[in-house]
């Protein structure tokens, strides 16, 4: 990471000096990890070959199983490291956390105001519903007969 | 080497003489050097004495073994013989290593036979493609698990982004740095809300550990302390409306799922789903943490006392206030129960339950109840539980939450009641005064109710104010259209009520709190009749009164509008009428008066207002109107008069007047 141009002191140059380091360490052990790889593979490529005078039978199993799990090792550590960078992108990815809660607000006020839209109109029609129902019931037959009665 | 062997060794090598020539000198040996003088002595070593003995021992144990054949001897002589052989070498190896002067001139290895060299060549091969095989496998069950690794890792951080997207997601390092033991957590606590004491049992709710199990599937861990929801009861009656939880039917189910899991593959409908339920065990923690934090504050706002409320128990998780005199409410935090096992659980509320259904709380008592009593009924459904449930946590999130995250207003307290309706600083004050309003209108909508009942021409509207402690209903009264009059009528509306016929005479009721504002037009007043201005009579007038004189205000205010009426339509047919309260008078020849008296009775039951026809011939004092029952000749029973009916006596009246005065 290059340093932030006219950042010299305070806070942000600190942290983009961990953030650069940080960055270095992480390069070096991916560097670290695939020639470790590598060279464990070539070695045992070496290893493979079937020597002339057949001596060091032995050592060269050894030889050979201890490349092959230094290889898976790697691999794993490399792995390791994917995950490392998955946590680093979800927990310090602060522009898109960010733009999720500005999103997540716009959502929830849009919400909020059509909910107290419904609100209102279920409201307006309750008392629309209720006032015809009342008429209704004033000039409907039985208050009629219940009048006349 | 048992010691057989000898060793002759010169007892005085140096300065030995060895010739004296004739003149007498001595000749002296040449210096030996230390190497050769090793080499001599090696040389003087005398095995023969050995070779001699094996060859004895060996000659007897063929005599002793000559005579038993066993088969194995011969081998075992040629073993015991290279041993020996072995050892000798062994001896004289160590001798020549002790030894810097021998050194070994050279040796040959015996030449392989072509067949051998390429045996021995195919055997290490074979070894080594085993070996190679072996590796192979190796590398394809580390490259399996990576894979596994690879998936488990991809489906747990795509569930936990989609998580972060609408939780606080926090990352916790145990005391061992390494990548693997991170935990993660997620917080459902507001940190605007830092200014509020947080009961133990909320901020133990709202840390949520993510559990990462070896599927690789994102699980929540779900709280281990019960989530209580805020319930509001009124003694006596016990709300049957109780929420359901979904932790619960995930408790319950996630056994049969942990069998399941490890069956089946997961798909990403599987991975959906459990995301799904991840937000809905959140989201139900953090509705119980939203009404375990409103029961504190109103706890909290017990402390300020507010007018008519008491506090009358107070437990940890409950609190039982009286309203005014007669009504009581309680909060209670409860645990959800399972549909169908309402028995076991509220032992709470159970125990503050006052007379009425004393033993168990099934709902078929509480049917039985509201079959005996409709009135009750109507009170409880009127003030359903379950609203006011939501009605106070809406009240406190909007006040004090909201306001709180602005933090505009340094003194949320003061300024909480948005509603500046009525007495009660604080929330909880508000709050009971809605009870209490509530409570308190459907009281007089029952009395409406029942005056409506009683006098058939008047119909009862609702005006619903969308305030919580205003309520307001409207008893309209609307008279026959007259047929004399319909030609010119002029449509009436509101603007013009003075003018011209009007159809429709509306008394208004406000309820405010606990004050009934009874306002109407052409309402009769006293004063209006003292004064004998009738225009005065028809402008609206607006006065409270309690619940005990309402009906017989109201009934009034209604005669008094019918009257006006009556007395408008006997001006328009051009008869000689003047109004009193509650009567009219038709002026007849010779001084004579006919009075038409109505009469209000909110008690009767065939109708609340009856007629009266009065008859005064001018002899009579006016006091003796009420009185005197016997004078019967004078006073005749109209009955429950329609309006029709009314008018068309009027009618009857106006040709009695008119067949008088011819």
């Amino acid at each position: 990471m290059s340093k932030p141009p006219g950042a010299g002191s305070g806070p942000t140059a600190a942290a983009a000096a961990v953030a650069a380091q940080k960055q270095k360490t992480l390069l070096q052990r991916v560097d670290n990890d695939i020639s470790n790889i590598v060279d464990n593979f070539s070695l045992l490529v070496n290893v493979a070959r079937v020597n002339d005078p057949p001596v060091r039978n032995a050592q060269e199993a050894f030889q050979m199983e201890m490349r092959a799990a230094r290889m898976v090792q790697a691999a794993d550590s490399l792995l390791k490291l994917v995950s490392e960078l998955k946590q680093t992108a979800i927990f310090s990815g602060f522009a898109s956390l960010n733009e999720n809660v500005d999103r997540h607000i716009a959502e929830f006020n849009q919400l909020e105001e059509n909910t107290d839209r419904l609100l209102e109109r279920i409201g307006e029609q309750a008392a629309g519903s209720l006032k015809e129902l009342e008429t209704h019931y004033y000039s409907s037959i039985e208050r009629m007969s219940h009048q006349e009665g | 080497m048992e010691g057989t062997m000898k060793i002759d060794l010169d007892k005085l090598p140096i300065k030995r003489l060895e010739a004296i020539d004739e003149a007498g000198n001595e000749q002296f040996p040449p210096d030996i050097g230390y190497e050769e003088k090793r080499l001599n002595m090696i040389r003087r070593i005398d095995f023969s004495s050995v070779v001699e003995k094996d060859s004895k021992k060996q000659k007897n144990s063929k005599e002793v073994a000559g005579p038993q054949v066993w088969p194995w001897q011969s081998l075992v002589e040629n073993l015991q013989l290279a041993q020996q052989e072995l050892s000798i070498i062994l001896d004289l190896i160590n001798t020549v290593e002790a030894n810097d002067a021998v050194t070994v001139a050279g040796m040959q290895r015996p030449k392989q036979l072509p067949h051998e060299a390429l045996s021995d060549i195919a055997v290490s091969a074979a070894t080594k493609l085993q070996r190679l095989r072996h590796l192979g496998r190796y590398f394809k069950q580390s490259s399996k698990a990576l894979e596994r690794q690879v998936s488990r890792e991809v489906r747990f951080y795509g569930s936990l982004i989609r998580l972060q997207q609408n939780w606080k997601v926090k990352r916790l390092r145990l005391g061992l740095t390494s990548p693997s033991s991170e935990n993660f957590t997620i917080d459902l606590l507001d940190n605007s809300m830092t200014d509020f004491i947080l009961s133990t049992w909320s901020s133990a709710l709202s840390t949520v550990r993510i559990d990462h199990d070896p599927a690789g599937n994102l699980t929540v861990e779900l709280p281990s302390k019960l989530l209580r929801s805020l319930y509001i009861e009124f003694p006596g009656f016990h709300s049957s409306n109780k929420q359901k939880s979904f932790i619960k039917k995930k408790i319950q189910v996630s056994d049969d799922h942990s069998r399941d899991d490890k069956s089946k593959a997961f798909t990403a409908d599987d991975i959906n789903n459990r995301v799904k339920d991840s937000h809905l065990v959140l989201r139900e923690i953090q509705r119980s943490i939203f009404q375990e934090q409103v029961f504190d504050l109103v706890y909290h706002d017990t402390f300020n006392p507010s007018r008519g409320v008491n506090v009358v128990a107070m437990r940890e998780d409950s609190l039982h206030l009286s309203i005014g005199q007669e009504t009581s409410v309680s909060l209670c935090l409860l645990p959800p129960i399972e549909e169908g096992s309402i028995e076991k659980t509220d032992s709470a509320c159970q125990a503050q339950k006052q007379d009425g259904i004393s033993s168990s709380n099934s709902l078929g008592l509480v049917t039985v109840e509201e079959k005996q009593d409709p009135y009750k009924k109507n009170y409880f459904n009127f003030c359903d539980p379950v609203c006011l449930e939501i009605y106070l946590q809406y009240l406190f999130h909007k006040n004090v939450f909201l306001k709180a995250k602005d933090k505009s207003l340094s003194n949320v307290r003061l300024q909480a009641v948005s509603q500046p309706a009525g007495s009660g600083n604080s929330l909880l004050g508000h709050f009971c005064m809605t009870i209490a309003h509530r409570i308190f209108s459907q009281k007089v909508l029952s009395v409406l109710e029942r005056l409506v009942e009683g006098v058939p021409y008047l119909h009862l509207l609702s005006h619903p104010t969308w305030h919580s402690r205003i309520s307001s209903w409207s008893v309209s009264l609307k008279v026959p259209h007259s047929i004399l009059h319909s030609s010119r009528r002029i449509k009436p509306t509101e603007g013009c009520i003075k003018c011209g016929v009007r159809s429709q005479f509306h008394t208004k009721i406000v309820v405010n709190d606990d004050q009934i504002i009874v306002s109407g037009e052409c309402a009769a007043s006293i004063v209006g009749s003292l004064r004998g201005n009738c225009l005065e009579a028809c402008s609206i007038n607006s006065y409270g009164c309690n619940l005990v004189d309402l009906p017989m205000v109201i009934l009034q205010q209604v005669a008094g509008q019918v009257i006006h009426w009556i007395y408008e339509e006997a001006m328009v047919v051009g008869m000689k009428v003047s109004r009193d309260f509650l009567c009219l008078y038709f002026e007849l020849d010779h001084g004579e008066t006919l009075g038409l008296v109505a009469n209000v009775d909110a008690e009767d039951i065939e109708g609340c207002i009856s007629w009266w026809l009065v008859f005064d011939d001018g002899s009579m004092e006016e006091g003796k109107l009420a009185g005197e029952d016997g004078d019967c000749k004078n006073r005749r029973f109209l009955g429950h008069l329609s309006l029709e009916a009314l008018h068309s006596t009027l009618m009857d009246l106006v040709s009695l007047c008119s067949a008088g005065s011819h």
